[in-house]
């Protein structure tokens, strides 16, 4: 039941001599949140932008609902965006921000009217009417932009690091009411950021993008469990990624030990590198521990301790505890089969499914 | 220590003020002169401003002043704005510094040789001087003060205003008459009111445009200054020294106005 709304092909996009994006393929299904996340410069400002038609792409075709829209203007496309910095009009009240894509379009004054009222009282400014929009804190603003973009009843809704200028508590709610919002409307929303914490809460399917291209594309928890490189598994949360070598299936060896694990598809003896989160690992006693390492450093984060300790092997760890360690003490160092995760060198996003595919039946 | 410092800075401040202000403050006492002349005060006497009131070639000048100063702002102020907003345009970074620079040259050029090169400007194209010349010439001075007046509040404006009106469906028309021109407001009024008090008080260009039969004030108070001051010119001075205040002071209170309702809100802000 699901409906394809926009699809990219190949599309790239060259400022002069710099290429930001190379090649990109993507599609994207009505009524879901997607999120494109990356590091700034990765490019996924630029593909927002493709899409609402602020800028065009150097090759390739841009599909919505089935037609090509590289050549149609911003203007006549039905998608809207709500900005990084809101970009609402100054010289203009709240209500004629949000009514401000009706007046255009000449709708009746009574039905204007009702529109904004319904869409005020939506993201909770019921009443903000007649406010000016310098009299608005950060958080208000934010929702009066997002109200102006949603009252033009777009297939698409774009929104362009909409929280980022927020503070920690404001942004947290937000996070939960935008998806809220998404799923109560069943439009399709594509929400860029940096923050890969926001991207693993808010979205039903994540683009990773570094360098113009992007990397993987997933569920938040496949991505997560499942990072295709050194990149990503480094960008979403954190890890510890380990030099070693896929000796046969099920069996990888890295600090000087093999180990079970549950990957598997690879060549033997395949040099490989070895993910394992922080939340997967568990201090013991040095009998019981897989490995033997020795704390260096640990600090309180409020819901753990974070600790950072080395193996004999010199690699370093970082482990996610509950309860403090001792420092420069031994302890053993334990975790599951399925905790390990291997990523190839150089593997595309295909054959990683493909190999997944194979030797997960 | 401070306060000493602040004290010595206001004397200084006060010593300025009326040394810049005393020749002004010298000629209106003047024109309520009862005598002829700037020296000997005679006694308080209106008759002056009679005299200013009679001269209906002196009053004709003052109006002449007042159409060619409001015609050539509001002309210049449209031509400056499309202008600022063609330089704004320009994305080769060459070319728009060298547009901004052509700008810049007129503004800081000598009025004299402005002027002489609209003199040659009009006799080789064969115009008449007078009215036409002068309006024409005020316009061309007035255009690069408005350009520089707006051109700050363009590049002020945040781009994604622009990109969040065609999201919401505007055309380029709309794009300009419904976000960017409101947002210019203030910076054309700005330009507009600069390049007025410019055409107002301009002599040099005047001086070499102008023709037979027509005059602006500031030409005419030379040519008559020439023959020795009539203390009716004192009068004129003052009546305009006291529209200028008003002026001044209006857009004093305009401005005050609008930071109270600004502070106002901030203190609404949550």
């Amino acid at each position: 039941m699901t409906q394809t709304i926009i699809e990219f092909k190949n599309v790239t996009k060259s400022y002069e001599e710099t290429q930001v994006l190379t090649g990109v393929d993507l599609t994207i299904e009505a009524g879901k949140f997607y999120t494109l996340l990356g590091p700034s410069g990765s490019g996924k400002t630029t593909i927002l932008r493709l899409i609402a038609g602020f800028s065009s792409a150097t090759s390739g075709d841009i599909i919505f609902d089935g037609k090509r829209i590289n050549d149609v203007p911003a203007n006549k496309r039905r998608v809207n965006t709500v900005f990084q910095n809101y970009a609402l009009f100054p010289n203009m009240n709240v209500f004629e921000n949000v009514a401000f894509g009706m007046t255009l379009k000449g709708v009746n004054k009574a039905q204007i009217k009702e529109k904004v009222t319904t869409m005020l009282e939506m993201v909770q400014l019921a009443g903000y009417e007649d406010r000016s929009i310098d009299e608005l804190s950060g958080g208000q603003q934010q929702r009066v932009a997002i109200a102006r973009a949603l009252a033009n009843d777009p297939e698409v809704l774009l929104l362009d690091e909409p929280l980022s200028a927020l503070d920690y508590k404001l942004r947290k709610d937000m996070q939960y009411e935008l998806r809220e919002l998404q799923q109560r409307l069943g439009i399709t929303f594509i929400f860029v950021t940096h923050d890969q914490e926001e991207a693993l809460a808010m979205s039903d399917w994540i683009f990773v993008m570094n360098e113009g291209k992007i990397l993987q594309n997933g569920t938040p928890v496949d991505i997560y469990d499942e990072p295709i490189n050194h990149f990503v598994a480094n960008f979403i949360g954190e890890s510890n990624i380990i030099d070693g070598v896929m000796r046969e299936d099920y069996k990888v060896m890295f600090a000087g030990k093999e180990f079970e694990n549950v990957d598997a598809g690879m060549r033997p003896n395949e040099r490989v590198e070895v993910v394992l989160r922080p939340e997967d690992l568990d201090l013991t006693t040095p009998e019981n521990g897989k490995l033997i390492v020795t704390i260096d450093a640990q600090s309180f984060r409020g819901d753990y301790y974070e600790i950072s300790a080395h193996d004999d092997d010199n690699n370093e760890w970082r482990i996610q505890a509950t309860n403090p360690s001792v420092l420069n003490s031994r302890q053993g160092l334990t975790f599951d089969p399925e905790d390990i995760h291997i990523m190839r060198f150089d593997e595309s996003e295909d054959d990683f499914d493909a190999r997944l595919e194979n030797y997960e039946e | 220590m401070v306060e000493k410092q602040s004290r010595w800075a206001n004397v200084y401040l006060v010593i300025m003020f009326l040394i810049l202000y005393s020749p002004i403050f010298y000629l209106i006492f003047y024109s309520f002169n009862a005598g002829q002349y700037m020296q000997n005060f005679s006694g308080f006497s209106l008759v002056h401003y009679g005299e200013l009131f009679a001269d209906d070639r002196m009053l004709q000048i003052v109006l002449n002043t007042f159409v060619v100063a409001l015609l050539s702002s509001l002309l210049a102020t449209i031509v400056g704005t499309f202008g600022a907003l063609g330089i704004f345009s320009v994305r080769n970074s060459f070319l728009k510094n060298l547009l901004l620079s052509l700008n810049n040259i007129l503004l800081v050029s000598p009025d004299v040789i402005i002027g002489a090169s609209f003199l040659i400007f009009f006799t080789l194209l064969g115009l008449s001087l007078g009215f036409g010349s002068v309006l024409m010439s005020h316009i061309a001075f007035s255009i690069p003060i408005v350009v520089l007046m707006v051109l700050p509040k363009l590049n002020e404006m945040n781009s994604s205003l622009i990109d969040a009106a065609q999201d919401l469906g505007a055309n380029s028309w709309q794009v300009l008459t419904r976000v960017i021109l409101p947002y210019l407001t203030p910076g054309i009024a700005a330009g507009f009111f600069m390049a007025f008090t410019y055409s107002l008080d301009d002599f040099a260009v005047t001086f070499f445009v102008t023709g037979n039969g027509f005059s602006t004030l500031a030409v005419e108070i030379y040519s008559r200054a020439r023959q020795g001051v009539s203390l009716e010119i004192n009068a004129l001075s003052a009546m305009m020294f006291l529209i200028s205040l008003a002026l001044v002071a209006g857009y004093f209170f305009i401005n005050q106005h609008n930071t109270t309702r600004k502070s106002k809100k901030g203190r609404g802000r949550g």
